[in-house]
């Protein structure tokens, strides 16, 4: 059972290195067009194929007792014997590794297109330094619109963390094992709700304020819903880890006053969870703030969007008084939300 | 000749991973007596209180409360005897954040209102109550202090006055003094007798050391594997008993 556990794992692990290294090796040698590296389900069918073809080479080397780079990751402790003689870069896995790694660097390279002829480039330093000369050179006139855009921001990210708090500290009991997995019904309460949160937080909140800006319009309140929907998807999640690792005692004790289940968590769970959780608040308000500026990038209201406005016109000037603005702002949240988050522990 | 006030008829405890916990324990318990249940840890004894205060359902048997049958209760009865039942644990559970008074209160819980519960309001009748039991087990004078300041005897006598805001009939004590040094061991000890005889409050108390058990019960009994293999005068435990219910490499220690 373990054995075929094993096994799977690395079928899958060593397979894909295997079948990545055929693949650079199939893509040097035949130097194919760009129409054929879109064929999509063509190429589908070679990667599983390569991939199905890795695998069986992986189960000879497991036949043969050669020892790959999964069963050095995967395999119990126990299994493993030691080879004192033997330097592990002289060994299949160490190779398998040292291989598969520089290939990947090598593919990296051309895949970044990274080049020190264009980082060199005269014509590009010298617009480089023009820009960033000017961020250096900030234009001060528009210091009091950018505090008041700033303010907004920091508006923006508090409005969303306030309305996030009551709806993830409610989650947060649906989405906890160890109040939920009781019962099938709760365990797919459970299940559901973590899934939901999981996409949602998935999705960037960039992606969010796109999305409510056609709704509601361009603005501080698309921001601000952007914001929101991801404080909820990133709070619930954090709420419940908490709520999992409280101690039971407690509960146990208050259970056995004959106290009803909202006083067990009332009495029980909340002042076990209650410091952790105003942290985890202040925390995700300080993110907010930093990510309520990225958001007013594509229209959610605040100094993002002055940014965004003052950059399409190439004044440098205006945006390095902004930046000068967002640096202080997120410098003075970030050192407070640590000083307060240290104070309660 | 005074009433018996529970009656354990072959009680059995399986869990759901397969151990059997208790196999067949039956006694019985008598109003305003010291009952102490030895044995070595993993005998049962634990599970055999929470089958008492239903924390635990059994898998088997009985248990009469008063003449009652109070296994496969439904969850608001199930409440209902849990306050009518205190307890008090090897660990104390105390709320770390909360002060003495108000995990004192914690014990009003199931006549509290959930509402008025919920934003901290207690009858006076109940914090009177509280207070008057937190007197009654000497740390009245630290009521408003929180309750992780306290050492683990205060918090275990802290405990003790929680189960008796609930007004219990019966009070269970799991290891009450597993985890206190011996000195604290008797105040606390003798706190729990001082319940016993003041208040008249059956007690069923789970003990490790023999001595205090001697000096403690009224009567004892002692599960080896989740069977009943002694019942007595605690002070008819001779040597060949004591190898019977813990083993025969085992030696006394004492507690002083």
């Amino acid at each position: 059972m373990k054995q075929a556990k094993t096994l799977i794992r690395c079928i899958l692990l060593d397979g894909f290195i295997f079948t990545f290294l055929a693949l650079v090796a199939l893509v040097v040698s035949i130097q194919p067009t760009e129409e054929t590296m879109l064929k999509m389900g063509n190429n589908v069918m070679i990667f599983f194929g390569l991939w199905a073809l890795g695998g069986v080479l992986v189960f000879i080397l497991q036949k043969a007792k050669i020892k790959t780079l999964g069963n050095i990751l995967f395999d119990p402790p126990q299994a493993l014997t030691a080879q004192p003689d033997k330097h592990w870069t002289m060994s299949f896995w160490g190779i398998e590794l040292i291989v598969a790694f520089i290939v990947a660097f090598i593919t990296g390279l051309n895949v970044a297109h990274i080049s020190i002829y264009e980082l060199t480039d005269q014509d590009g330093l010298v617009g480089a330094m023009k820009v960033f000369g000017a961020l250096f050179d900030p234009n001060w006139t528009i210091l009091p619109k950018a505090i008041l855009a700033v303010i907004e921001t920091i508006f923006i990210a508090f409005m969303a963390t306030v309305f996030a708090v009551p709806v993830a500290f409610v989650l947060s009991f649906l989405c906890a094992k160890n109040i939920m997995g009781s019962n099938p019904v709760s365990f797919g309460i459970y299940a559901t709700l973590r899934t939901i949160l999981n996409v949602t937080r998935s999705i960037e909140p960039l992606i969010w304020a796109i999305v409510f800006s056609v709704w509601v319009g361009i603005g501080p309140f698309a921001g601000m819903l952007a914001l929101l929907l991801h404080s909820v998807a990133s709070l619930a999640k954090n709420y419940s880890e908490l709520v999992e690792c409280v101690e039971e005692g407690p509960i146990e004790a208050i259970v056995a006053t004959g106290a009803s289940s909202l006083q067990v968590v009332w009495f029980a769970v909340v002042p076990q969870i209650i410091l952790p959780y105003t942290a985890f608040t202040i925390y995700r308000w300080d993110i907010n703030v930093r990510m309520a500026t990225i958001i007013g990038l594509v229209g959610g209201g605040g100094i993002g969007t002055m940014i965004m406005q003052y950059q399409g016109q190439a004044m440098w000037e205006e945006v390095g008084c902004l930046v000068f603005v967002i640096a202080f702002v997120v410098w003075v949240m970030d050192t407070t939300s640590a000083y307060i988050r240290e104070a309660i522990k | 000749m005074s009433k018996t006030i529970l009656q354990v008829k072959d009680l059995e405890k399986t869990y759901e991973n397969g151990v059997k916990a208790l196999k067949g324990v039956s006694f019985d318990v008598k109003e305003g007596e010291f009952l102490v249940i030895i044995g070595l840890s993993g005998s049962g004894k634990s599970t055999l209180l929470r089958c008492i205060n239903n924390l635990h359902e059994p898998t088997g048997g009985q248990i009469l409360f008063k003449d009652r049958n109070i296994t496969r209760l439904n969850k608001k009865d199930s409440r209902t005897l849990r306050s009518e039942i205190g307890m008090i644990f090897q660990h104390f559970n105390l709320i770390p954040r909360y002060s003495v008074l108000k995990n004192a209160l914690t014990g009003a819980l199931y006549r509290t209102p959930i509402l008025s519960s919920l934003f901290g309001f207690f009858s006076q009748e109940d914090k009177d109550k509280a207070l008057n039991y937190l007197d009654l087990v000497g740390i009245k004078e630290k009521a408003h202090v929180r309750a992780d300041q306290l050492s683990g005897g205060q918090q275990q006598r802290v405990s003790i006055a929680r189960a008796l805001t609930q007004g219990p009939q019966i009070l269970l004590a799991d290891e009450p003094v597993a985890s206190l040094d011996p000195a604290t061991c008797h105040t606390v000890m003798d706190y729990l007798k001082k319940v016993n005889r003041e208040l008249g409050l059956t007690i069923i108390c789970n003990l490790h050391f023999l001595s205090l058990v001697r000096q403690y019960a009224d009567r004892v009994i002692a599960l080896k594997e989740g069977k009943l293999v002694y019942e007595g005068d605690p002070k008819n435990i001779d040597q060949s008993w004591f190898e019977e219910i813990y083993g025969e490499s085992a030696k006394e220690v004492h507690v002083n």
